[in-house]
């Protein structure tokens, strides 16, 4: 069972509050959205749950483990893996190596060519086999985002944080990464995403939390996250009737229910 | 077919061309000579192509790790002794039935007092050649380790003016304790092979470079055959991950402190080798061997080379170390005499600009890219038009 505790995390860049006390759970393979303007903290919170950052007070812990004093490579260990709002892809390394490196690193007895046969299923899971050997810089941006998607499976952590996986990405490809998100998840493992393409995070995401300016000002189903006057202020500044449907729907996109 | 296989034909004839070389070599002491500099820097070119090219960490402090191996080595040589029996003058250790008696620069005159009291046939010998370039292999290691921990939150200009500042430090120190490194006056160290050595039937003397030539070859070739496969190895894959992306590696579960601080003290400990081994060809070194010059020497030519690739670095390096040497013959142009000992370095720089400018693989890494991916591309094509037509 996945289990994620955050207890009441704050950070504190100088006099910048970037979180004011967040708290939250996960349990089990949860799809949860996490929405919020610039500069609401969700970077913040990622890189806190990544060990990038340490929280200024406050607790994560995964699985039972407290995670928030470790390096990213242990929180990585310990079942958290994530993806970057600007592809991150090692250029300079051929597709097949950028699949070896989170294999052999959470296997340290192995061998890669143990490995091999699994990242020929991963690429060919994510349609990008036939690049095994090409650099990651020989590869689109869209196929970039692809092989970061691959590595997380490599990994294989009970929890995977995706910042804007959806940004400037073909249609094509959205659907491949969409039923990734999908089987993933069926296959047991929780998605925490980040991102600004309304529609899909609605429709995508189970469960749905809101930052502002450091406060999760909601947690809760979509549809009625939607609605919740704080989110609408929040992304408008302004209460739902006096905005009107349409600028919700620009905003925050289309109601499923509607649709 | 092995893609790789010209590759492999092409490093066999590399490694037996050199073994045999002085077959027909040994009668010619100079190019002996133009050959052993040019493995040790080939050593230097490639180790810091490991550290620069692949980990990703352009240090300017390599050859202060191995001015490390050559002054340590230098000084365990002049500064300890083996007897067989105490001084009672020097600080001293029992080891079984020898005594590893320590001359202290402040009171170096304590052997010859200490004779006085020794029994007549009272053997006293030098540290052997071998066990203090382990001693100075071993100090590479400690300082790579110390550098590798303070530099872990340095990148890029950071660390490299880090590192220049080691380095000139690492000189001026060297420079001014004149008592233990006997200052710019150089330090001098046994040969190789004092005593000389037989060699394939065949008596060599201290000065015969056929010796030297093979243990400098012997440490290229161990020191390529280690790095290289490490860097075929998940050292080698994180290290290249670290260079590509730091914060991704890590969010991979690759333990970023660990493999940056075991790349510094690996490289340096290669590097110390190298400088061991060569003062003690040699036989004297200065403080002038940790100039910023030797560094960009080397840095020079593993970027002509390739500053990726291992073999293309080392070849590099051994290619410039016999240019530069055939380049110093001057000629006459019209009446003008050209002094090649000054435009050789000109030529040299214009080769590094042109390099930077326009190959800025190297030279030698794209023809060795040519035939380790030989087919990649065709194959990557081919793979595509399959997936298309199954879909379509």
């Amino acid at each position: 069972m996945i289990e994620l505790d955050i207890n009441n995390v704050k950070k504190n860049f100088g006099g910048l509050q970037a979180l004011n006390g967040v708290t939250f759970k996960v349990r089990g393979p949860e799809l949860i959205g996490l929405i919020g303007p610039n500069g609401a903290g969700k970077t913040t919170l990622t890189n806190i749950l990544d060990g990038v950052y340490q929280p200024s007070s406050g607790t994560v812990y995964l699985n039972g483990k407290r995670i928030d004093a470790l390096p990213p490579y242990r929180v990585a260990q310990a079942g958290l893996g994530r993806t970057f709002q600007v592809t991150r892809a090692f250029r300079r390394m051929t597709v097949l190596e950028n699949l070896m490196v989170p294999a052999m690193a959470m296997h340290p007895a192995a061998r890669q060519k143990d490995f091999l046969d699994r990242a020929m299923e991963v690429l060919e899971f994510l349609t990008i086999e036939h690049l095994s050997n090409e650099y990651g810089r020989g590869l689109s941006g869209g196929q970039q985002k692809l092989l970061e998607l691959g590595r997380l499976l490599m990994l294989d952590p009970d929890i995977i944080i995706l910042d804007e996986p959806f940004a400037g990405v073909h249609p094509k490809l959205m659907e491949i990464i969409y039923e990734y998100i999908t089987t993933v998840n069926e296959q047991g493992k929780a998605f925490i995403i980040i991102s600004h393409d309304m529609d899909t995070i609605f429709t995508l995401s189970k469960r749905l939390l809101v930052l502002h300016f450091g406060d999760l000002i909601a947690d809760g189903d979509p549809k009625v996250v939607r609605h919740d006057p704080a989110v609408i202020e929040a992304y408008l500044g302004e209460e739902e009737e006096e905005a009107g449907p349409a600028m919700v729907e620009t905003y925050l996109g289309k109601d499923k229910a509607d649709a | 077919m092995n893609r790789k296989w010209p590759l492999r034909a092409l490093i066999a004839v590399g490694v037996l061309i050199p073994i045999a070389a002085p077959v027909v070599l040994h009668s010619r002491p100079y190019i002996m000579h133009i050959a052993i500099v040019a493995y040790f820097y080939a050593i230097l070119a490639s180790s810091w192509s490991l550290l620069a090219g692949q980990a990703g960490q352009f240090s300017f402090g390599h050859m202060a790790f191995m001015g490390i191996g050559a002054y340590t080595t230098g000084i365990l040589g002049r500064f300890i002794r083996l007897t067989t029996a105490a001084t009672r003058t020097c600080a001293e250790i029992p080891l079984g039935k020898v005594w590893l008696v320590f001359i202290s620069p402040a009171n170096e005159g304590c052997l010859e007092l200490g004779k006085q009291n020794m029994p007549v046939g009272t053997v006293i010998r030098r540290l052997p050649v071998v066990s203090s370039v382990i001693g100075g292999i071993l100090m590479g290691g400690i300082f790579g380790l110390l550098i590798g921990v303070l530099v872990l939150r340095l990148r890029r200009t950071y660390l490299a003016l880090f590192t220049i500042g080691f380095s000139e430090i690492l000189r001026i120190a060297i420079n001014a304790e004149i008592d233990l490194t006997n200052g710019p006056n150089g330090l001098e160290l046994a040969p190789l092979f004092p005593q000389g050595i037989q060699l394939f039937g065949l008596s060599f003397d201290a000065t015969d470079k056929v010796p030297p030539y093979y243990i400098m070859l012997a440490l290229f070739l161990a020191s390529m055959a280690l790095m290289h496969w490490l860097a075929g190895s998940r050292f080698g894959l994180f290290i290249r991950s670290i260079r590509e992306d730091e914060e991704a590696a890590s969010a991979l579960g690759v333990h970023i402190v660990r493999y940056k601080v075991l790349v510094f003290v690996i490289t340096g400990m290669i590097a110390a080798a190298a400088g061991a081994v060569e003062a003690h060809y040699i036989g004297v070194i200065t403080p002038n061997i940790l100039l910023i010059m030797q560094m960009s020497l080397v840095i020079a030519m593993a970027v002509i080379g390739g500053l990726e690739s291992l073999v293309g670095a080392a070849i590099g390096a051994i290619i410039i170390e016999f240019a530069l040497e055939f380049l110093r013959t001057s000629f006459t142009i019209g009446g003008i005499e050209i002094d090649m000992t000054t435009w050789r370095l000109v030529f040299f720089g214009l080769l590094l600009m042109l390099t930077l400018r326009f190959w800025n693989n190297g030279l030698f890494y794209p023809i060795i890219q040519r035939l380790t991916r030989a087919g990649v591309v065709e194959e990557t094509v081919a793979k595509r038009l399959a997936a298309v037509e199954e879909q379509g």
